[in-house]
């Protein structure tokens, strides 16, 4: 069952156009992330959603209610869902317990019930009730606007950067709170974010938005391993892109020659490696590469390459536990099949050295 | 909303717009004959002269006490913070009366730089405390790291960062001298406001008092465009998260009792003599004891037209602030730019202009309360704006989002969410206009229905004819009324200063 | 933060009712109440007010003001004017609204009560009161011997610096306009430039006694009863001043009349004709005479024995509907007085 569905809506302001007709359906109990780059459109689509503006043309339907169509709107308040702004916009005025339970009835507020029960579901220490907004951290200020707009039960649950404002740590666990929470809860949750590691470990489903369109929506699985074009594939992870000619389903490029997944291109095309797929010996085949920098973050490092003999830059991703020297001479191999991307004419006389890594 | 603000700016230039159409269609001999003489030299010079050097002593005084309240060990902060924002309360006109009322001699132009500096320095030294305090001490610590001293840092690290602070203030000396009345006739020291009222004492709104009022509108647009590019340079002192932390404070050592000596003479001087002199012919009252009939019907009439025009103001200012806020662009700015002539402009200006133009247009509202809170809307709609807009602050529009959200209609959620944040913001604007109300003399005295008295014009009428000591229960009590809301004032700032 | 939020309430309900209540209790407007725009001192028209009110029971309602500012004041407001009653001072403003046609007739039997010279040959307004130009001089910064014989003395030289005046008030404007009306307009030109390069300007009267008794000029032009009510309270101020009245029929010794007249718009004719009928009444004198005001009453039955008797001044021949207050004032801005 679809909770919403959103159809050829367009956007402009002034004689800017922010969205060029976006479609999107949202599966019922299940959280879609909307993810791009800031000033893509993708919060401007939220609150088209919500209702607190209207789209130009399209219409947007939530469960059986066709909340916009043809220039009618149905007003944010009447639309049941929740909204999580950025940093939680919690009301100062209020304490925690006002600002849950502030979209209830006069008498759900009274009995306090439905808020220990938001408190608990949002994993919150049910002491914090009585605490005024700026006395919590950004976490817990998060996990307190998620509860409020969960309390009055609505259909849809609209997200808006929720986590961009917290720091790495509190980032991680308030993202798994959230994310637990929702499911608990049987909530459809969209989430806007222009996180990719946020969309991927949280969302059902990813929709890609870049310039006002989406461009790709499906599982957080596909869009990482099959991203549509090279432009979403940079956008989702660090990837290295060579140049590189296809053959019968083989690709022969700087790393050599390299099995191709997606058969149907043949001709100039640039091919994806990820940075995971590289390894690194110190001898056998395969080209070489010169050591310039490691990053090493425990769990594993980025190590930088120069390639031989062109000296494209590449970056691997090892474990940490078997990392060359930095300035020794290393061969690199790639593990598993790769992507191509046929190559526009025009892109093709491009200077190597800029195609190839890019950093989210 | 854009409609409404519009209309406000309208309200707000019908004087401006009054004079402009005067000047327009004077002929030229009359323009040369009433504006290019003798006398009208004398009152730009009398005028410059003192801005000039109240502006530089406000600013020297008010940047030092700000200074040494701040940043440096001198004991009793606490006391030094309240004493220093104190005389606000005491009308700059009860100031005057004080000194002069003991010391006849205090008069011309020695006396009124003394004794208007004395009234307006705090004008600098708030904004420039909570300047100081909203500073990121790491710069200091990084010069003081650097091998520099305690005074070539203030020189050279934290003084350009007061800048923006210090030039507001001296900005609001400025536009307060140049709509100074009361004090100024008191030490006759003749400015252009208050050779525009001998003028129309002397011919009831005639030529020469609408072409003066002119030329003081001249000046007037000069410091406010001087305001406008000191705002656009302006930035927040601090950027970045975190909380404040305290700044470093300089060790005064054996300088320490001088500091507090200077201390201590600026609040008797300020404080002490206004003060004493109040007290000291409530005590005598040998002129005639105190009249508690008239002084109780003066301070209630003053209660209540303070309490009209603060929430009329209040409620013209939400439009204005709301699209500055909300609707930031090209309209807002211009409409609340000219909420501001309100504060350059004299009371006796936008009072001409209404008789005129009341007699001429509305002869139903001559003479009638709405029309004098029309006034005081017009004179004090600029500190109305500045609570209101920072109310606004407080209540950002995500938040009529969620409340939207959360099933409430515009309407629940002005009545849950925007008007409980906004109420204390709000509550200061209203206090600001109360404050400058009780004390508002020249539109008063032009424009009040016939009978109605006022706090500062029963006063005014006795210190005019120099009887001090029937003047002293009517400014004692103005004194008292000013003070919570210059409370309210004080609060405010230091608040905004850590925000 | 939170206790704020609890006060506002409370602070908005007191003024709110603070507002109600000077709604209620400022305009103390009643229907048959005369408006009187006022200029005389306070002491003097709550007297002659009260005393009319005990007689008449009709209220008065004074709106205080400058002379001039009250007479351009009618004269802006035209047939829409709420004032009934105009009082100045002086007579320039009172010759001001009679040459704009503002002023009714006054009763012949009002007219009557008045000894000719105070009253316009228009009979359109009518004097109740009179007070002397004078000079106040400090006793210990002149002799005697050093007075000037003349008001128009003052204009030279040796003056400079030591004498007071002010110009804004309408006192001054009209013995100016008493000197223009005497001496012509060139010899007024010429003694208000010396006045310019030798006065101080003060703000009033009482500043100027202020100023003379504490030595801060030697003397100032002023009228007779400031130095008398002073010295009646005491002599605070005027213990170190004595007065010089010119006499001789000086410019100097010029005698204003202080005016009233009922404005042709009123509705309240017969009231306001009451009203100047009870100030040239022998009752509306007497209270004059003893009240606080030491200014000298007009009819020839009531005097004041505390002042120098107004036989002997021997004041200048004005018509006080000669006085132009307009031109005056353009001839002290061209001297920059004003």
């Amino acid at each position: 069952m679809t909770a919403l569905t959103v159809q050829g809506v367009t956007k402009s302001f002034g004689t800017t156009r922010v969205l060029h007709g976006v479609d999107l359906d949202a599966p019922a109990r299940g959280l879609t992330a909307i993810l791009g780059p800031s000033g893509c459109g993708k919060t401007t689509l939220l609150r088209l959603i919500a209702g607190f503006a209207d789209p130009d043309t399209g219409t947007i339907t939530l469960g059986e209610q066709t909340v916009f169509a043809g220039g009618r709107s149905v007003p944010p308040q009447r639309r049941r869902i929740g909204y999580v702004p950025q940093e939680g916009a919690l009301f100062p005025h209020q304490s925690v317990a006002a600002n849950i339970a502030f979209g209830l009835s006069r008498r759900e507020r009274r009995s306090g019930h439905r808020l220990r029960e938001l408190l608990d579901l949002v994993g919150l220490d049910r002491e914090i009730a009585g605490r005024n907004p700026h006395e919590l951290s950004g976490g817990q200020q998060q996990r307190v606007a998620l509860a409020r707009a969960l309390a009055p039960e609505p259909d849809l649950v609209l997200l808006d950067e929720p986590f961009s404002a917290l720091d790495a740590r509190r980032r991680d666990d308030t993202r798994r709170a959230v994310a637990a929470a929702l499911r608990a809860a049987g909530a459809t949750a969209v989430l806007v974010t222009h996180d990719q590691a946020e969309a991927l470990s949280m969302a059902d489903q990813v929709a890609i938005m870049r310039d006002g369109r989406l461009v790709q929506i499906d599982r957080p699985a596909t869009v990482y391993r099959q991203p549509r074009d090279a432009g979403i594939a940079r956008f989702l992870g660090e990837a290295v892109l060579l140049p590189a000619d296809v053959i019968d389903g083989k690709a022969r490029c700087a790393l050599g020659t390299l099995v191709v997944r997606t058969p149907s291109v043949t001709g100039p095309a640039e091919v994806l490696v990820r940075p995971e797929q590289l390894r690194l010996r110190h001898d056998g085949d395969g080209p070489t590469a010169t050591v310039r920098e490691i990053s090493y973050y425990g769990h594993d490092a980025a190590v930088r390459l120069t390639l031989h003999p062109d000296g494209l830059p590449i970056t691997a991703r090892l474990s940490g536990t078997e990392l060359p020297e930095p300035g020794s001479e290393v061969r690199v191999t790639v593990t598993s099949d790769v992507l191509a991307y046929p190559t526009p004419d025009t892109r093709g006389s491009r200077p190597p050295g800029e195609a190839l890594v890019r950093h989210q | 909303m854009p409609v409404l603000g519009v209309l406000v700016a309208l309200l707000v230039l019908l004087p401006l717009g009054f004079v402009a159409s005067y000047v327009a269609t004077s002929s030229w001999a009359e323009i040369r004959q009433l504006v290019l003489r003798p006398r009208t030299a004398e009152l730009l010079w009398n005028t410059s002269r003192l801005i000039a050097g109240c502006v530089l002593a406000c600013a020297v005084l008010g940047t030092a006490t700000a200074w040494l309240v701040e940043r440096t060990t001198v004991p009793w902060r606490g006391l030094w913070r309240v004493l220093l924002v104190a005389p606000l309360a005491i009308p700059a006109f009860v100031n005057s009366y004080g000194w002069v009322s003991l010391l006849p001699g205090a008069s011309g132009y020695g006396g009124a730089l003394l004794i208007v500096t004395l009234s307006y320095f705090p004008l600098v030294y708030l904004p420039v405390g909570a300047a100081l305090r909203g500073l990121d001490p790491a710069l200091e610590e990084s010069a003081f790291t650097l091998g520099r001293g305690p005074l070539r840092v203030f020189w050279g690290v934290v003084l350009p960062q007061l800048r923006p602070a210090l030039a507001g203030g001296c900005l609001l000396v400025g536009l307060h001298l140049l709509a100074e009345f009361g004090a100024l006739q008191m030490l006759r020291f003749p400015t252009f406001t208050v050779a525009i009222y001998e003028q129309y004492q002397s011919s009831f709104n005639g030529p020469a008092a609408n072409m003066l009022s002119a030329v003081l509108l001249a000046y007037c647009l000069l410091l406010l465009l001087a305001e406008l590019r000191l705002r656009r340079r302006a930035r927040y002192a601090r950027v970045g998260s975190g909380a404040a932390r305290p700044a470093p404070r300089v060790r005064l050592g054996a300088l320490t009792l001088p500091a507090v000596a200077g201390l201590a003479l600026l609040a008797a001087l300020s404080l002490g003599v206004p003060l004493g002199s109040l007290v000291y012919w409530l005590a005598k009252g040998t002129t005639s004891h105190v009249a508690f009939g008239p002084l109780g019907v003066a301070a209630a009439t003053s209660l209540g037209l303070g309490a009209t025009a603060a929430l009329v103001t209040v409620a013209l200012a939400l439009p204005v602030a709301w699209l500055d806020v909300r609707r930031p662009g090209r309209l807002a700015t211009l409409i609340e730019r000219s909420t501001y002539f309100g504060n350059a402009l004299p009371g006796i200006v936008v009072a001409l202009a209404l008789v005129t133009i009341s007699i001429r247009v509305v002869p139903a509202l001559y003479q009638t309360v709405p029309l004098l809170t029309a006034a005081y809307a017009i004179l004090f709609l600029p500190r109305a704006v500045v609570g209101v807009r920072a109310a606004l602050a407080q209540a950002p529009p995500v938040l009529d989002d969620v409340a939207r959200s959360l099933g409430l209609s515009a309407m629940a959620g002005l009545r849950r969410v925007t008007i409980p944040l906004t109420a204390p913001g709000l509550g200061v604007g209203a206090a600001l206009v109360f404050i400058a109300v009780v004390t508002e003399l020249t539109a008063t005295l032009l424009l009040a229905p016939t009978g109605t008295q006022t706090l500062a014009t029963r006063f005014w009428a006795s210190s005019d004819g120099l009887a001090y000591g029937e003047a002293a229960p009517y400014a004692a009590v103005m004194v008292l009324l000013s003070t919570p809301a210059t409370y309210l004032l004080t609060r405010d700032m230091r608040r905004a200063s850590s925000g | 933060m939170r206790r704020s939020r609890r006060a506002l309430p409370v602070l908005l309900s007191v003024t709110l009712g603070a507002a109600l209540a000077a709604c209620g209790g400022g305009s103390g407007a009643d229907g048959n109440a005369l408006t009187v725009y006022g200029a005389p001192h306070g002491e003097l028209l709550s007297a002659m007010a009260d005393g009319f009110t005990q007689q008449t029971g009709i209220k008065v309602n004074v709106r205080p003001g400058a002379d001039a500012e009250l007479a351009n004041q009618i004269v802006q407001e035209g047939k829409a004017s709420p004032a009934d009653v105009i009082m100045t001072e002086n007579s320039p403003a009172m010759g001001l609204a009679d040459s704009r046609g503002l002023l009714a007739r006054v009763d012949t039997a009002t007219v009557a009560q008045v000894p000719s010279k105070f009253v316009p040959s228009s009979h359109n307004w009518v004097g109740f009161a009179a007070r002397s130009t004078v000079l106040v001089y400090n006793t210990k910064a002149l002799a005697p011997g050093q007075l000037p014989v003349s008001i128009m003395d003052l204009a030279q030289p040796q003056w400079r610096g030591r004498v007071g005046i002010a110009p804004s008030g309408a006192d001054f404007q009209a013995i100016v306009s008493a000197v223009l009306a005497l001496r012509g307009e060139t010899a007024t030109r010429q003694w208000l430039d010396g006045l310019k390069a030798n006065a101080k300007a003060y703000s009033n009267n009482i500043a100027i006694l202020k100023a003379v008794n504490s030595g801060e000029v030697a003397a100032g032009v002023s009228y007779h009863y400031y130095w008398y009510k002073d010295r009646a309270a005491g002599g605070v101020s005027s213990g170190n001043a004595e007065l010089r009245f010119f006499g001789n029929q000086d410019p100097g010794a010029f005698l204003s009349t202080s005016g009233a007249g009922v404005l042709a718009s009123s509705k309240k004719q017969p009231q306001a004709q009451q009203f100047l009928a009870y100030l040239t009444s022998e009752a509306g004198q007497k209270v004059l005479a003893a009240s606080k005001a030491m200014e000298y009453p007009l009819l020839p039955s009531v005097t004041n024995s505390v002042l120098r008797p107004i036989s002997v001044l021997d004041p200048p021949e004005v018509d006080p509907a000669k006085l132009n207050g307009p031109e005056v004032v353009t001839l002290m801005q061209k001297a920059g007085l004003l």
